[in-house]
């Protein structure tokens, strides 16, 4: 009994549908979104003041919750004072969908207040390149270091209790050491990428060699292939499909550092225009900042996905979105 | 063979790189080596952004880098040595000193006149109301003193409210949340939680204890031994600073420098000054006198030192008299 249609289990999908259900796993939060924003009914807890009436301490743009507001309607009335008007509104922390594109789009069109601060597209470029060095840095050490240790099992033996170990300390904990040992620029957020990534790199790269075809090394032995030979001849090629796609996944990993990265030392790329956003609590444009980091991994690995479609055309189309 | 031309390009360019950071991070001893400065989101110290963007220190003939931190983060960069001087409140520079960082008082930028509150919940009007209640403050930091010192002054006792630790950032969620009477915190952050809690209102300001709360430019004790004229020059640019700031004429182009350094519009940042009170280096000189109680900059950091020692910021009590020099603002000040 096969089945098909959409409930089918693991059935493969058509190209049509495959682009239908990518395009709606990114339509329904937005319009859910859209919904809570713009339907009032929806959910609007408070009220946005527009006047304060007669009330002392409202103030034009206050945000109050409905029931103070209503009851402050019900005590003005009876004194005779003016009302207050308002309409209903969300939390600060929730702007509409419009706000943040707008947001988006004059993040990148207003330049910086400030004398020779950089643009936003600078911050982001800085960004990106702490990410670059943080995940070149990691990968020279991590993936020699995770194929010897799939290879070699004395070398397993004697790397991977101690990473085992490592990868449980938070990286970010390692801010003011980083900044006592690198000083106070790039040097210690590219450390703490570093730190974030590494340890998991060696562990994935070696587990990923271990499960190389056995007999592939064997036939490889008996011709007389020995050391590096045998590495560089047959390991590396035969898990290089699957340590591309290692790589991918890390280079993810190693994005989701970039925020506590850049907290250290001085106030740096996108993170320092996030937490300043946020402070002044202009989360339109923290939303908008958020989304330009989303979109920015995005894109590199849909890039980085295509390019493996190529460099790998022997691959059957799995796994890849 | 490709993967050798590959590891070769590679370390080649990890080489250099390492090189280069090396460069870069190599401390070359020179008297050409700027000064650098730590400063952060503060009025009176974004006002140095006004001296940075006119050029003034250049004209005073002293090279000095600014750099601009988080606040916690510029006292860490200062604490492992990466930087010379950082801008504090007295109380904090006994703190990082405590912690090993020996740093000396050479010129006040402002007292707090209002920047700090202690704001209550709808319905709570005095800290009387907060009898028996919750109250969050960060541990240790400005706004516990500033709470007890003001419970001490309506009589009460500490024991009359119950402490929450909690980060001032947070505050405003915390004041919403309902869990706390009132919550601690310095601006933009308490106007944050008034805003956030319709019918808040500060009970207790700084302006209700002037010089609880001094900010000083500390620095580096070698740093101010082996280049102690570089740092007169730095001193003698804060007169201009204040002027530029307090006269009506220059004032909105002030404003502008120093809101767009934290990405505000100016007229937000316009309140943000009124609850500080710049201090010219003649004002400064004397604060920087000693005598008790908050009217000196030696007894406001002499109780900050009791308050630390007593809620175990630290152990040891400090010196406070080695923290402090003020022969640099005595020979600026006009």
């Amino acid at each position: 009994m096969k089945q098909t249609g959409l409930r089918a289990i693991r059935a493969p999908l058509s190209a049509t549908q495959r682009l239908v259900l990518g395009i709606g796993s990114f339509v329904l939060p937005l319009l859910l979104w859209c919904a809570v924003s713009y339907l009032p009914f929806v959910w609007h807890p408070l009220v946005l003041v527009s006047d304060p009436g007669g009330v002392d301490y409202f103030e034009p743009g206050m945000r109050v919750e409905a029931g103070v507001f209503a009851d402050e309607v019900k005590a003005m009335r009876e004194s005779g004072a003016a009302l207050p008007q308002g309409v209903p509104a969300n939390p600060v922390y929730l702007p509409a969908p419009h706000e943040v594109a707008q947001a988006f789009y004059t993040g990148f069109t207003t330049p910086p207040e400030q004398k020779d601060a950089p643009w936003l597209h600078q911050s982001l470029w800085h960004s990106m390149q702490i990410i670059f060095w943080g995940f070149l840095i990691s990968s020279l050490i991590g993936v020699p270091l995770g194929i010897l240790c799939g290879t070699y099992s004395a070398l397993a033996r004697l790397h991977e209790p101690f990473i085992e170990f490592f990868r449980y300390l938070p990286a970010p904990a390692f801010g003011a050491l980083a900044v006592a040992i690198l000083g106070i620029h790039d040097g210690p957020k590219i450390a703490i990428i570093v730190i974030g990534t590494l340890f998991q790199q060696v562990l994935i790269v070696a587990n990923t060699t271990r499960q190389l075809d056995h007999s592939l090394l064997e036939a490889a032995m008996t011709m007389g292939n020995r050391g590096a030979r045998l590495l560089l001849k047959v390991v590396v090629p035969g898990i290089l499909p699957q340590l591309y796609r290692d790589q991918r996944v890390l280079l993810g990993w190693a994005w989701t550092y970039l925020i506590v990265a850049e907290l250290i030392g001085t106030s740096s790329g996108i993170t320092f225009f996030i937490t300043q956003q946020a402070r002044y609590q202009h989360f339109d444009k923290v939303y908008a900042a958020i989304l330009m980091i989303g979109l920015i991994g995005l894109g590199i690995d849909l890039l980085l996905a295509w390019l493996g479609r190529r460099l790998f055309p022997w691959l059957p189309p799995r796994s890849q979105h | 063979m490709f993967f050798k031309a590959l590891t070769q390009r590679l370390t080649r360019g990890f080489q250099a790189l390492v090189v280069t950071s090396a460069l870069l991070g190599s401390q070359a001893s020179g008297a050409a080596e700027p000064l650098k400065i730590g400063y952060s989101d503060w009025p009176g110290w974004v006002a140095w952004q006004v001296a940075i963007e006119k050029d003034w220190f250049k004209q005073a003939g002293v090279a000095v880098k600014f750099e601009w931190f988080d606040y916690s983060a510029s006292m860490e960069a200062f604490a492992a040595g990466k930087i010379d001087a950082v801008t504090v409140t007295n109380g904090d520079a006994l703190v990082t000193g405590a912690g090993g960082a020996k740093s000396v008082m050479i010129m006040l930028t402002d007292y707090s006149n209002g920047n700090d509150m202690i704001v209550g919940r709808p319905g709570i009007k005095s800290l009387q109301d907060l009898k028996g209640k919750k109250v969050a403050v960060e541990a240790g930091l400005v706004e516990h003193l500033l709470l007890l010192n003001g419970l001490k002054k309506a009589g009460m006792k500490e024991s009359d409210v119950t402490l929450v630790n909690a980060k001032t950032n947070e505050m405003p969620q915390v004041l919403a949340s309902g869990e706390v009477a009132a919550v601690g915190a310095w601006q933009p952050i308490a106007g944050q939680a008034i805003k956030a809690v319709p019918g808040a209102r500060p009970l207790l300001t700084s302006a209700d204890e002037p010089g609880l709360i001094y900010d000083v430019l500390t620095v580096n004790p070698a740093s101010l031994a082996n280049r102690k004229a570089d740092w007169q020059k730095v001193v003698a640019v804060w007169d201009k600073v204040v002027a530029y700031i307090e006269d009506p004429k220059t004032q909105p182009d002030a404003v502008k420098i120093m809101a767009a350094r934290v990405g505000v519009p100016p007229a937000t940042y316009t309140q943000f000054l009124k609850g500080t009170k710049l201090l010219s280096l003649a004002e400064g000189k004397k604060v920087m006198v000693k005598a008790e109680g908050f009217k000196s900059l030696y007894g406001s950091s002499q109780i900050a030192d009791d308050f630390n020692v007593k809620n175990g910021v630290y152990k040891t009590p400090q010196k406070v008299d080695t923290y402090i020099d003020p022969s640099l603002t005595n020979a600026a000040a006009k």
